[in-house]
């Protein structure tokens, strides 16, 4: 890299034109960005690691306990019904996001009229807040005058109690998760989908295989990276949902969809406040989302590699 | 219409001949399979629609018309009382004033950081620039529900709790900003930099009159990102607003609906009224959005 400024002396300069200039304006260009990312977000981080050895009752003096928040936490059935609440959501939420996901960027990358417009449709709750998510569906899933159930009615099927009962709660839950997020997995889809060589499929036409030989055999394959994105991302998601769970149950009905962001939330926020055990769960939330974070790392190379 | 379909369609052509796209399918009678792909798309869509429309559609209707059974499917008139009301009995404007400070502050912070840091990433060789960047990326993973209280600590050490800079400033330095930034300005040529300086420009004028104008967008894409995610977000504004003057949309919408005190009917005009504003941008901006999600599943 040739420094042409050295070499022309009569050149006029900027103000901060010139090697020191030059030397110094990387580190001016990123000291703002750094600045508040180091104290909002590389400082918290550590000190987040440390706390959580340490308890407080009032969050101004913390005495060193070791590795007792851990202890505690992992003897408490409370935090266990959590970690089976998390798991079940993250587990069915990826699943049958997924899947919704890649049947509907299959249909949308047809050739179809209106694609357009169907896309925006189903992208719209993308673009809803959480909060009024979980308001709308709340409403919606009311047992006795919410639209789902006055139409379940009038068709003979009954009342189901959707938010009342502990796991069609969950199911609700999961559900009204599906309907937030499937638009935008679709959307990373159907860019993976544009992007597989359509002469591969029609050749496998060519040699007699049907349509659902080809999306079995052709699509499906290539399109395992963007998949393997889309579940990697899915899992993140599942594991920090928190927003539309807030207005949808609450938590409910007797913590049973409550999950882990909503508990480190409480305990951290909501009193009685237990800061020792807010700072335990939120380093094992971290070691999980790091743990997926790097498998998928992983994975991404190895695909890379063959 | 079809020439809709067509560009729609046009792919970067891997191979093939990309005139295929321009079919005569048009004349003839559509294909089973496509009859009952778009069936299964748009009875899809009108699922997915009916929560929305019904919420926009009942937020016209009294509080006697939204208790009675069965509902009805439209209000018996359009009034706007349930908006006015909300306006009048709540802080509402308040509320919508913080959301877009908030939104626009954080939107325009975010920008400059972002593009700042990411350019001198990009663009220039310093010691530590590599240990920067791979600090920057391993961050993605820290997501802020994994440090909250942490950073409570110190948005509460500076004297920030409860006012809009704290909402605004800790999350704004956001990695994957930095990053889609970066990737973009490492495609733009040295030798254009190179030549402003030659030609005696400041390092800040090369940025400031050079660089940002070319990354147009991938500015575009990491701004509309950021309106939608502050204008939505919840957990950290609950935080950090415990005043109700500091409330954003969202935090008053999740402490009025779980006091209910105040009447539905305001709840669901005070929902639509706070869609609007993202569903507005999505509809100007499509397809920079769609081109923004369709990157991050190339990788």
């Amino acid at each position: 890299m040739s420094r042409t400024t050295t070499e022309q002396p009569a050149r006029r300069r900027g103000r901060h034109g010139g090697i020191k200039g030059r030397r110094l304006a990387p580190y001016l260009f990123v000291a703002p960005n750094m600045l508040i990312f180091g104290l909002f977000t590389i400082w918290p981080a550590l000190n987040g690691f440390n706390i959580s050895f340490y308890d407080s009752d009032d969050g101004r003096t913390f005495s060193f306990v070791g590795t007792d928040n851990y202890a505690d936490i992992l003897r408490e059935d409370e935090f266990w019904e959590v970690v089976r609440n998390t798991l079940t959501f993250v587990v069915a939420f990826v699943a049958f996001t997924t899947v919704a996901a890649i049947a509907l960027s299959l249909l949308l990358n047809a050739q179809l009229r209106g694609r357009g417009i169907l896309r925006a449709a189903y992208f719209l709750p993308v673009l809803i807040s959480p909060i009024v998510v979980g308001l709308i569906w709340n409403w919606a899933l009311e047992r006795q005058v919410g639209l789902v159930n006055t139409v379940l009615e009038a068709v003979g099927l009954g009342q189901p109690g959707w938010l009342l009962d502990p796991q069609l709660a969950m199911g609700s839950t999961v559900l009204v998760g599906l309907w937030t997020h499937v638009g935008f997995f679709a959307l990373i889809l159907l860019a993976g989908l544009q992007a597989i060589d359509p002469n591969l499929n029609e050749a496998a036409g060519l040699d007699g295989a049907s349509a659902w030989q080809r999306t079995r055999h052709v699509t499906l394959p290539l399109l395992k990276p963007t998949t393997f994105v889309v579940v990697i991302l899915a899992t993140i998601t599942g594991f920090q949902a928190f927003d539309f769970i807030y207005t949808l149950t609450g938590g409910g009905p007797v913590g049973a969809t409550t999950l882990i962001v909503q508990n480190i939330y409480e305990q951290a926020f909501v009193s009685p406040i237990e800061y020792g055990l807010a700072s335990a769960a939120s380093v094992l939330l971290f070691i999980v989302i790091f743990g997926v974070t790097f498998a998928n790392y992983l994975f991404a190379r190895r695909a890379d590699a063959t | 219409m079809s020439r809709q379909a067509a560009v729609d369609r046009s792919r970067p052509a891997t191979g093939g001949g990309s005139g295929r796209w321009v079919s005569t399918s048009d004349r003839r009678p559509p294909s089973t399979g496509v009859v009952v792909r778009s069936t299964v798309l748009v009875v899809g869509a009108i699922l997915m629609l009916i929560p929305i429309v019904w919420a926009v559609l009942s937020s016209f209707k009294s509080r006697t018309e939204l208790a009675s059974r069965p509902p009805s499917v439209l209000p018996e008139r359009f009034g706007i009382d349930n908006y006015t009301g909300a306006l009048s009995s709540f802080s509402f404007g308040q509320y919508f004033l913080n959301s877009v400070i908030v939104t626009v502050a954080a939107t325009v912070l975010t920008l400059a950081i972002n593009s700042m840091a990411a350019y001198a990433l990009a663009k220039y060789n310093f010691r530590g620039r590599d240990f920067l960047f791979l600090l920057t990326l391993a961050t993605i993973m820290i997501p802020l529900q994994v440090i909250l209280l942490p950073v409570y600590q110190v948005v509460s050490s500076l004297g920030l709790v409860n006012s809009l800079w704290g909402m605004i400033i800790p999350p704004a330095a956001t990695p994957t900003g930095v990053f889609l930034l970066r990737q973009y300005m490492l495609t733009l040529p040295d030798d254009t930099l190179e030549a402003a300086r030659i030609d005696g420009a400041g390092e800040f004028q090369i940025f400031w009159r050079i660089v940002l104008p070319l990354c147009r967008p991938a500015l575009a894409v990491v701004a509309i990102f950021s309106v939608i995610w502050r204008w939505n977000d919840f957990l950290w504004p609950l935080i950090i607003a415990q005043d109700e003057s500091v409330y954003t949309l969202p935090v008053a919408l999740a402490r009025f609906s779980s006091q209910q005190v105040v009447p539905f009917n305001l709840v669901l005009a005070m929902s639509v009224l706070s869609m609007l504003p993202v569903i507005i941008l999505f509809l100007l901006m499509q397809r920079q959005i769609v081109a923004g999600i369709a990157q991050t599943g190339m990788k």
